[in-house]
């Protein structure tokens, strides 16, 4: 994938990771925003500030992409790292409530809904972007 | 007959010479991705060829001019202790660094076999090292080494061997130019005068230590037959100034001879490097680490739910197997609230402990920890805290006993003061159970963040403390911080497994040792005097309970909370225990009672949980502070000081918190 290809998905990601997460400190401050029940935000303070954190790296990618400074494929990479991270680490979650629900006896009430959220969701246009070049890169990095 | 040779490891930090004394002598000593693990000498056996050996892991120094206190147990122990050979442990991916103690040990003229180790790493990167002309160069054996792996180590003992049987050894010296050699002459000179200083050391080692301005060494010499000389010559010169010339003449030689070991010559930025752009970035470096702190307690809490559900049903199970079929009733008692809702409330959060250890194992194998060290570095030297502090503190998260003892790599007496003081704030495993069960029951769909929150409050209050402490009792300023960046590794299962498992394993062994002792306390407490109501008030727990009950009720907890609090004194898991032991929980739950208890809020949760963040170590932590600041009085302030700080928190983050949420 060429650096205008990282450009592109990098400034994709960056804004969906910023606005789910201004979007979700704004849930944990005020309550419930009517018509945005679609985007599982959940009122969670501290997962709003990974959502910018996320976001963040990828918009600082894009700006030396931008401005033709090779390095900026690097913060797309690592954002693209972290992106997979927190989506890994709200799936083992999904899946520990879920057994704990079934073991409860709550597995009638449960629903995937219940653990869905941003980090989630968003971490599968992370992992696209990890097969494209992720797996190069965290091989490379391993190997240094 | 079997012939015993001592061997001692030697090295730069984080080179490896933990992973090569494991695989030389089959010990499991702890091994970090960072330097300063190692702060005490540690011993083991091998044997080889009919030859027995005694190995010694040294701690780190990157010279054999003493700064840091582990630094100085390095070196008493080559210069006092002679062991027969010394293994320099070199990090083949940095070279001229690692070189530069050789440069040192050569002048002493000990024994020395280089390790070359992480070779395969120097390859991976298309650098590798001409071992054989290395040590041609430097007329010393060198041996390529992979620790990780064992490969290398029966090269290395016969290596040693052979050294061992000669006596071709000589110190080898470095021309520092035409001023400082008549210098290093004329102290030599001097220095003859005292026999026995010359009968042990090499004079010419001696006259450049004492011109690099070594306190060490300078106190060897005053008082003696040469001190007048000595110290009449040393007082015509700048000290700063020899050391940083003969640095670089060291270094001059050093960079003679690379250039022709090496096969290749890295220009282009390595991977590692470029991800560091990125993780140790000015704007987004601290961010990133408290995103990944935030994951770290998110798992923690989650993914254990399952397994505490299971385990939580199953002392359920027992209690109530224990009160229906076990005879007389004060055995069941004791069985069923004592050990059971004590022991029982403790293990239940060893899923917890298990995973939050297997990640911080993750985070240090690959790399990352050092990076946060280097990250704090900045605020944390901007407020008067040496970043090589964060170190000691990123253990702390663990234990705090080794997290003190890990401050004797920081320089400075004051600094490493400063850094044990506030090293009880960062927040132990022990802890973690009090913030699981409170955060679990009071805030159970942002658990993970409320734990995150009291980690972050840890350190805030560390470092603000660090402030407080610079700006009054401890003035001065704190020393820079040099730390090399260990490289970045996928970390192995099987390492990442073990290290949580010596670490996790502690904790089953406090819950069947002092926890199991503390919470039979507490039950007797709670079950006497003789015909009185278990855990009522006028049982002595009560009587204990409530006589504290004022220090404590402005915070909203009750004579219960005063209790487990003072028993949290011995090992703060005991809190817990204790709850489970006074709230007599049987069938129901801990959980379920505390929530029943009108007496208890989220606020007062919140409250309780700071509380227990911040106030006073436990015993463990006091008995290693006392030991390494030899001093009761620092002992002392630091009861106190978290006494008070834990006290006005807690009241204030309750208060705060009861605005929004009622109670308290």
């Amino acid at each position: 994938m060429n650096d205008t290809a990282k450009l592109v998905y990098g400034a994709v990601l960056g804004v969906l990771y910023i606005a789910a997460g201004l979007l979700q400190m704004v849930r944990a401050v005020v309550g419930p925003i009517p018509g945005l029940e679609a985007f599982y935000l959940t009122g969670n303070l501290f997962g709003g500030f990974v959502l910018l954190v996320v976001g963040a790296v990828f918009l600082a990618g894009v700006r030396n992409l931008a401005a033709g400074a090779g390095e900026g494929a690097i913060f797309v990479s690592v954002g693209v790292l972290l992106s997979v991270a927190f989506g890994l680490v709200e799936l083992l979650a999904l899946c520990a409530l879920g057994i704990d629900a079934y073991l409860v006896g709550e597995w009638v009430e449960w629903s995937v809904a219940d653990a869905m959220n941003p980090l989630l969701y968003l971490a599968v246009l992370g992992a696209a972007g990890y097969l494209a070049w992720g797996r190069t890169f965290l091989r490379g990095l391993s190997a240094a | 007959m079997k012939r015993e040779i001592r061997i001692a490891l030697t090295g730069n930090p984080n080179v490896g010479k933990t992973t090569l004394f494991n695989a030389l002598t089959g010990s499991r000593q702890h091994v970090g991705n960072w330097p300063g693990v190692t702060v005490e000498k540690k011993t083991g056996k091998a044997s080889r060829n009919g030859f027995e050996f005694e190995v010694v892991d040294l701690p780190g120094t990157y010279s054999l001019t003493a700064y840091t206190a582990d630094e100085v147990v390095a070196r008493d122990f080559i210069l006092e202790e002679r062991p027969d050979i010394v293994v320099q442990v070199v990090d083949a991916t940095n070279l001229e660094r690692n070189l530069y103690l050789t440069t040192q040990l050569a002048e002493l003229g000990v024994p020395v076999v280089i390790a070359l180790n992480m070779a395969d790493m120097a390859e991976a990167q298309g650098n590798p090292i001409d071992y054989r002309k290395l040590s041609a160069f430097l007329e010393i054996p060198v041996v390529r080494t992979v620790g990780t792996r064992g490969e290398g180590l029966k090269d290395l003992l016969d290596a040693a061997i052979r050294e061992a049987e000669t006596s071709l050894h000589h110190e080898h010296t470095i021309g520092y130019g035409n001023e400082t050699e008549t210098m290093i002459a004329s102290l030599a000179d001097a220095l003859s005068a005292d026999g026995d200083l010359a009968g042990r050391y090499p004079l010419r080692w001696l006259a450049v230590k004492l011109l690099e301005g070594d306190e060490n060494v300078l106190a060897k010499v005053r008082g003696g037959p040469a001190s007048t000389r000595v110290e009449e010559i040393l007082s015509r010169i700048d000290p700063d100034e020899y050391e940083a010339l003969m640095a670089d003449k060291r270094y001059e030689a050093i960079a003679a001879v690379l250039p022709q070991v090496r096969k290749a010559n890295l220009k282009e930025m390595r991977p590692s490097d470029m991800v560091d752009r990125v993780v140790t970035d000015r704007y987004l470096g601290i961010p990133i680490f408290l995103a990944l702190m935030w994951g770290a307690f998110e798992l923690t809490f989650t993914v254990a739910t399952p397994f505490m559900t299971a385990i939580d049903a199953a002392f359920a199970w027992l209690a109530g197997f224990v009160a229906g079929s076990i005879e007389p009733a004060w055995l069941a008692s004791l069985i069923g609230d004592g050990i059971i809702g004590g022991v029982g409330s403790v293990l239940i959060f060893l899923p917890n402990i298990f995973i939050l250890f297997l990640i911080l194992a993750i985070l240090e194998d690959s790399g990352y920890l050092a990076r946060a060290a280097f990250i704090m570095d900045r605020p944390l030297y901007a407020l008067g805290l040496p970043g090589k502090s964060f170190v000691p503190m990123l253990i702390g998260f663990g234990c705090n006993v080794p997290a003190i003892m890990a401050t004797r790599s920081i320089e400075g007496e004051k600094d490493r003061l400063l850094t044990i003081l506030v090293n009880p704030f960062m927040s132990c495993s022990a802890r973690l159970p009090v913030y699981i069960l409170f955060a679990g029951v009071f805030f159970p769909d942002q658990a993970g963040s409320v734990v995150f929150f009291l980690y972050v409050l840890g350190i805030v209050v560390a470092i603000a403390s660090a402030k407080l402490f610079r700006s009054t009792i401890l003035p001065g300023e704190a020393s820079p911080f040099v730390m090399e960046m260990p490289p970045y590794r996928i970390p192995t299962a099987m390492t990442a497994l073990l290290h949580m498992w010596s670490r996790g394993s502690m904790y089953i062994r406090k819950a069947g040792t002092i926890i199991l002792a503390g919470v039979l306390v507490v039950w007797l407490l709670a079950s006497f005097p003789f015909g009185v109501e278990y855990g009522s008030a006028e049982s002595f727990a009560g009587m204990i309970g409530h006589a504290l009950e004022p220090l404590v009720a402005p915070l909203g907890f009750d004579w219960k909370v005063a209790v487990a609090l003072i028993f949290g004194f011995i090992a703060k898991e005991i809190v817990v225990g204790s709850l489970g032991t006074l709230y007599g929980t049987g069938e129901e739950t801990l959980p379920t009672a505390l929530l029943a208890d009108p007496g208890l809020s989220a606020a007062t949760a919140l409250a309780l949980m700071v509380f227990v963040l911040l106030y006073t170590p436990c015993v463990a932590a006091l008995g290693v502070i006392r030991k390494e600041t030899g001093s009761w009085k620092w002992t002392g302030f630091s009861v106190a000081y978290g006494l008070v700080v834990a006290w006005l928190l807690a009241f204030v983050v309750g208060r705060v918190a009861g605005l929004f949420m009622g109670g308290v």
